[in-house]
């Protein structure tokens, strides 16, 4: 009996993955589209990081546990501990001052929305070290605001308080880009649908308008707590007495030697991670969160009333105040002689780049440029495969999409060399393997955007097109495309900005022809040439501006241009 | 109507997709490594009659030097032979990752500056080719790698980075001595990176081991410690931390301090009158690397070594001290004979480091206490 059910349901099972075959062969280029996702995804994702893992496991004489064993003790586990720690910390608070950005920048009429817009993105922009260091010259022993300031005469910054400070200044962008896209498609009907019915603001907040954005909610949380534990540059320069896991395992490659415990220790990072995500994508399977479906909706004007717009522009005004203090206070450095000590202004730090360093810049931006847009775009053709398709292993490519993203840099550069340095896959040395690594490690942001704004879309517009005769590919780039407009956007500008300042993976694929800007920074700010670290920053900062003013033009064109065809 | 869009679209897709296999073709891969580095590691005089490989003008080398540094030396290298030397910038230990990441098919011929110490790791880990430079008699014995791995090219001493402001107000001299720095007056006010973490530290525990004998170092460590206001992770930031005045005293290499110092921030350099340790910084040809470039790798060697070469380490403002005997002293260094440095036993420091940290960790401060 028990073994007659389980082999009807095998059956039944084998017969719905059969149909789904048959679905995708009507739609050959669809099938092909997926065959080469898999294939990239696991060349690209899967391969380097097992190259990594067998590093620390495997030599000659087969398997070897014991470096395993060894690494694994009572330290081991109190700094997994500590970064569990920051990364929930950050996490939390990043994603509640997103939240708040969001809601205020999307649902209300608050003045000086597009300000605040820019605001909020600009943190992604953080060189490496810059921030932290900055954090010192304001609030350390001789800091400006803590000694200068306050006159306190033995400030102690090193810990844990100050990393999560600086982390969620850093990582709240992140959450606000995620969670833009989601709080603007809300349909304001259903609000102005509950208002009308008696509901006060707080009520259709708390029934209507939060309950919508929990999925985009979650994966902020998820997106912050990955970047948060994986985080090397903050931690190193500012952590103190807190040892985390990332920045160990790097200590422990660089200087003691040890490749094995290092590697291991870093890939361990993954473990969390892929914890908390599958946690957040079996949440997420149980709920339907569709506002959008087609059917004629009133776009609401937003909120007006003092009450809430006013704490809101306070908040957000507090937050702009500190962002424009840190970034204030680089590009400050760019301009005096000695960042912290000698306050003549100078343009020296400048001349410097422009004769030393205006090639790596232009390869950093070259880089930036071509994965960009490839980053973008597989994000959201993910996306919708995984929202919209029914294929085999599916579950496979949502989560391989996600390893890159969640390891520290260090194992993605050294993987990717252990992986493509020899024939036939040589790719070690050309401008092709930054591309294919920028686009495989900043994919994800775009994914989860794209993913969190399909969900809220009926599937029944999508059906429609198909039904009409047009075929998925079409119907992606015609419909669903459009609808993920402030997802693409995210993704465009996390990927631009991210390939603009990653550092820990890229400093294994440099090479003499393609070497990056943010490696010069590196450098100097090593040889406490912190002038010429903050001047290349503020270029840094310069450029990513206007192409995010571009990329926005553009991706409003995108919506505007279909519309007008119709 | 907009079909193509659609088309053109999944074409670029797959296009970016398929880069791989084109990409690959892309760079002229070396792979005849094995055949032409045996023919090239005949004793090689200056100009053999026909090289077996075909030559190019073409140099890749991995340096630790900062980047203003190193364009420096390495443009001094091309005018002097002509040949088209290119560098790619990375700390020591992150050049070590590299090379044993990339050992099947290295990406470059020449590792340039950086301490022995990573240097050694990597000869252990048959990372390297020996290679002896002409005139490397001229270089002092001590600072030679026995094996012929490595050619030295710097040596660096052990100071204390001292904020002067801090000492000004706080109305106390510079510390002189290693026991300086247990007084009452430095409580809270001494940092140095963790040896657990950092090659430099662990130079300056292995100092103190040869200087003071095993059990008096770890008294003095336990002392110390009441004195320590952080250690750091990397061994250049207690100078940096000082120059910032984050901290009165650190401990660092000289070219380390003189460094911040040179750009300008209030820091006084001293030595302790006991002795001190020092790092040699290295040279060497990486083992399987490019083998269109082995002759001009070892064309770099001979150079890195000469006078000309080592007088630049004043030009770059480095502060580093040269090995060649005949090369000027940078101006603002303390010359190696005017040092009192002790006779640092390198290899003897590189067998006791595990068991040295261990007991470090055990008994002074644990990894937990790493900043």
């Amino acid at each position: 009996m028990q073994r007659g059910n389980t082999g009807i349901a095998f059956q039944h099972q084998l017969k719905t993955q059969r149909t789904r075959l048959k679905m995708l062969s009507k739609e050959p280029w669809l099938l092909g589209i997926i065959i080469l996702l898999f294939i990239s995804l696991f060349l690209f994702s899967v391969y380097p990081i097992l190259q990594v893992l067998k590093l620390t496991v495997y030599d000659e004489t087969g398997f070897q546990f014991d470096k395993v064993a060894e690494v694994l003790n009572a330290h081991f586990f109190q700094i997994l501990w500590n970064s569990l720690q920051l990364g929930i910390l950050s996490a939390v608070f990043g994603t509640a001052i997103g939240f708040v950005f969001a809601f205020a920048v999307t649902r209300t009429q608050m003045r000086g929305k597009k300000f605040f817009h820019l605001i909020a993105m600009l943190p992604i922009i953080s060189p490496p070290f810059v921030m932290a260091l900055s954090m010192i010259l304001l609030f350390g022993r001789n800091g400006m605001i803590s000694s200068g300031l306050l006159g306190i005469e033995d400030s102690d910054i090193y810990g844990l308080t100050s990393l999560v400070v600086i982390q969620t200044l850093g990582f709240f962008p992140m959450a606000y880009l995620n969670l833009r896209g989601v709080l603007e498609s809300i349909d304001g009907a259903l609000e102005d649908a509950s208002l009308s019915l008696g509901a006060s603001r707080w009520e259709v907040f708390r029934t209507v308008t939060f309950p919508l954005a929990l999925p985009a909610i979650f994966s902020s949380l998820l997106l912050v707590f990955i970047k948060s534990i994986e985080d090397f540059g903050n931690p190193m320069v500012i952590a103190g007495d807190y040892s985390t896991l990332a920045v160990q395992a790097y200590l422990e490659i660089t200087g003691m030697y040890d490749l094995k415990a290092g590697a291991f220790m870093a890939v361990a990072i993954l473990f969390p991670s892929l914890l908390a995500y599958m946690i957040q994508k079996y949440w997420l399977s149980k709920k339907s969160f569709v506002t959008v479906t087609g059917k004629p909706s009133q776009a609401s004007k937003g909120i007006g009333d003092k009450r809430i717009v006013w704490p809101l522009f306070a908040f957000c005004s507090l937050l702009t105040g500190s962002v424009l203090l840190f970034y204030g206070t680089v590009a400050w450095g760019a301009f005096v002689k000695v960042w912290g000590v000698n306050y003549t202004l100078t343009l020296d730090h400048f001349k410097y780049i422009f004769t030393l360093g205006l090639d790596s810049v232009k390869n950093s931006l070259i880089m930036a440029t071509a994965s960009t847009p490839i980053t973008a775009l597989l994000g959201m053709l993910i996306a919708y495969l995984i929202i919209r398709k029914n294929f085999v292993g599916k579950k496979l490519m949502e989560f391989s999409t996600i390893l890159t993203f969640a390891v520290p840099g260090t194992v993605v550069g050294i993987g990717y060399v252990l992986a493509f340095n020899e024939k036939p896959l040589l790719l070690t040395g050309t401008a092709a393997i930054l591309i294919i690594a920028f686009t495989f490690r900043n994919m994800t942001v775009g994914i989860e955007a794209g993913s969190n704004s399909l969900r809220q879309v009926d599937a029944s517009i999508e059906e429609a097109s198909t039904s009409l005769g047009a075929n998925s590919l079409t119907t992606f780039w015609r419909v669903s495309l459009p609808l993920m407009k402030s997802a693409m956007f995210s993704g465009l500008v996390y990927s631009f900005v991210r390939s603009m300042t990653s550092i820990s993976a890229v400093i294994f694929l440099v090479s003499v022809n393609w070497n990056l800007m943010t490696v010069s920074i590196l450098s100097q700010v090593e040889s406490s040439r912190l002038g010429v670290a903050a001047a290349y920053c503020l270029i840094l900062i310069f450029i990513i501006l206007i192409v995010i003013g571009f990329l926005e033009l553009i991706v409003n064109r995108l919506g505007s241009s279909k519309r007008g065809a119709h | 109507m907009k079909k193509w869009v659609s088309t053109v679209g999944s074409l670029m897709m797959a296009t970016t997709l398929g880069l791989v296999g084109c990409s690959s073709g892309t760079q002229a891969p070396k792979q005849e490594a094995g055949g032409t580095s045996q023919v090239a590691s005949t004793p090689a005089s200056a100009a053999p009659a026909a090289p077996a490989a075909p030559a190019s003008k073409n140099l890749t080398i991995y340096t630790a030097y900062p980047e203003q540094e190193a364009v420096v030396y390495i443009d001094e290298f091309k005018k002097a032979t002509g040949i088209e030397a290119k560098f790619v910038r990375l700390s020591a230990g992150e050049t070590l990752v590299r090379l044993q990441a990339e050992k099947g098919n290295p990406q470059a011929s020449i590792w340039y500056g950086g301490p022995s110490d990573t240097f050694i790791a990597a000869a252990k880990e048959g990372l390297l080719e020996k290679y002896k430079p002409q005139n490397a008699d001229k270089i002092p014995e001590n600072f030679q790698d026995k094996d012929g791995y490595w050619s030295p090219v710097y040596v660096g001493a052990l100071g204390f980075a001292v904020n002067s402001d801090w000492l000004k107000k706080s109305g106390i001299p510079a510390p002189e001595s290693w026991d300086d720095l247990l007084k009452p007056e430095y409580k809270g006010n001494v940092t140095m990176a963790h040896p657990g973490s950092s090659g430099t530290s662990y130079t300056v525990l292995a100092t103190l081991v040869q200087i003071m004998g095993e059990d008096k170092a770890f008294n003095y460590f336990k002392k110390l410690n009441e004195n320590i206001r952080q250690y750091t992770k990397s061994g250049s930031a207690p100078a940096k931390q000082a120059g910032l005045g984050e901290t009165g005293v650190g401990i660092s290499f000289a070219h380390d301090i003189l460094a911040p110092k040179n750009e300008g921030y209030p820091l006084t350099l001293s030595f302790p009158k006991e002795g001190t340790g020092y790092e040699v910084g290295a040279v060497a040809l990486i083992k399987n690397g490019p083998a269109d470039e082995v002759e001009n790798a070892k064309k770099f060697i001979d150079w890195a070594i000469t006078k000309e070469a080592q007088d630049l380490y004043e030009t770059s403002k480095s502060f580093r001290l040269p090995v060649n005997p005949d090369a000027t002293v940078p101006e603002g260094a303390t010359k190696l004979t005017d040092l009192k440095v002790i006779n640092y036993d390198a290899v003897w420091a590189g067998e006791n480091r595990d068991a040295l940290v261990k007991k470090f960790e055990s008994q002074v401060r644990g990894k937990e206490g790493v900043k």
